[in-house]
């Protein structure tokens, strides 16, 4: 029965792992704490398959899991702000000089949500991911209403980085 | 086109190069020990109830209770004692309650607030066992004072020479200062501990909290 689950569960982690290397190239800043981070979503999922009935789509069911591992595990963070900071003024300036291809536009974008806060970290993700409100909001534990209002809060802080 | 609109279509066609992890490779993570922020508030948690028990068990030992029933002030200590457990216990029971309800598929507000919530249950345990210890060291200066052999002779002496107020005034004076100097290095170790633990755990949610404003 437990052999029956494990292998039940591993093989739906497997097919969707996906979700969780996303989720672990947001929040983290090198391969190591990509891997910490994987394994511990891997364990709180594990913990939490029992509960899971299956009335979700198992995927669904991970990105709640996965983010609130992001969220509130504590873990040290090899690069302080302000490095991170002075790293993204580095790129603009690199930008600039160079032409304003696609390419760069996207690096300067992954750079700027990497110096978001987790909750709106947690946004982006979920709005990259082509969730709706109301999926974001249940996620997250706010109203729909305040999704909406966050999210666009949030697109406009990512337009003020790219465009000072 | 809209920016963000070009980073979705470039957000899902960089599946492709994501890591693409084993069956067995995750499989074998299943069996590894969590490192979450929880698990260390639940360490330290038992740490501090095995702690404050500890402390309560070395003050009643037999001997204890000889040294107290000389001074007259075991019959309060005792009425304490049966307080403090009850209590105690309902903060055990109370502890693990709320740690049971912490749960990762809740939504990321209502977890954070339960992790909150443990954490609360904790510190009001802690001060709730500094304020039993600090009443127990007052009651017991006031026993050794009283009755107890030296503090028999100190109290005589500083009636005989009319000097009784200041000896209170200074007694009274030191035990304010004492406690008080416990307590703020007691309370600054559990606000650098939870500080460094819950600081990311606390602004994201006052940041989902302010939202509802």
């Amino acid at each position: 029965m437990n052999k029956e689950l494990e292998h039940r569960f591993v093989t739906e982690l497997e097919d969707n792992q996906n979700i969780v290397h996303k989720v672990c190239s947001l929040y983290t800043n090198d391969k190591d704490s990509h891997n910490d981070l994987f394994q511990e979503i891997t364990i709180q999922l594990w913990k939490a398959y029992p509960k899971f009935r299956g009335d979700a789509k198992f995927s669904t069911w991970m990105y709640r899991v996965a983010l609130n591992t992001a969220i509130t595990l504590y873990r040290k963070s090899k690069k302080s702000v302000k490095t991170q900071d002075y790293d993204s003024v580095v790129h603009k300036i690199k930008a600039n000089d160079y032409d304003d291809t696609e390419e760069r536009q996207l690096k300067l974008m992954y750079d700027a949500i990497k110096q978001l806060g987790d909750i709106d970290k947690a946004l982006v993700f979920l709005y990259l991911e082509d969730k709706d409100y109301s999926e974001i909001a249940e996620t997250l534990g706010i109203s729909e209403v305040n999704a909406r209002v966050k999210l666009s809060r949030v697109k406009t802080k990512l337009k003020t980085i790219l465009n000072p | 086109m809209d920016e963000l609109e070009l980073l979705k279509k470039d957000w899902q066609k960089r599946e492709a190069h994501l890591p693409k992890l084993s069956y067995d490779q995750i499989y074998k993570m299943i069996w590894k020990k969590s490192s979450s922020i929880i698990k260390w508030i639940f360490y330290i948690s038992i740490l501090e109830f095995v702690f404050w028990a500890g402390i309560n068990i070395g003050f009643n030992s037999p001997e204890t209770m000889e040294e107290l029933k000389a001074m007259h002030i075991h019959k309060v200590i005792m009425v304490l004692n049966i307080i403090n457990y009850i209590i105690i216990l309902y903060f055990i029971y109370k502890f693990y309650i709320n740690y049971k309800k912490i749960s990762f598929t809740d939504s990321s507000k209502k977890l954070m607030k339960t992790i909150l919530g443990v954490k609360r249950t904790v510190t009001q345990y802690v001060w709730f066992n500094l304020i039993i210890f600090t009443t127990f060291l007052i009651i017991n200066m006031y026993g050794v004072l009283i009755y107890g052999e030296e503090g028999k002779k100190i109290v005589e002496a500083a009636s005989q020479d009319g000097d009784a107020f200041v000896l209170w005034a200074m007694v009274i004076g030191i035990s304010i200062v004492f406690t008080a100097a416990i307590l703020f290095l007691i309370w600054l170790f559990y606000k650098l501990l939870y500080g460094i633990l819950l600081k990311r755990l606390r602004e994201n949610y006052n940041e989902l909290k302010k939202l509802e404003v």
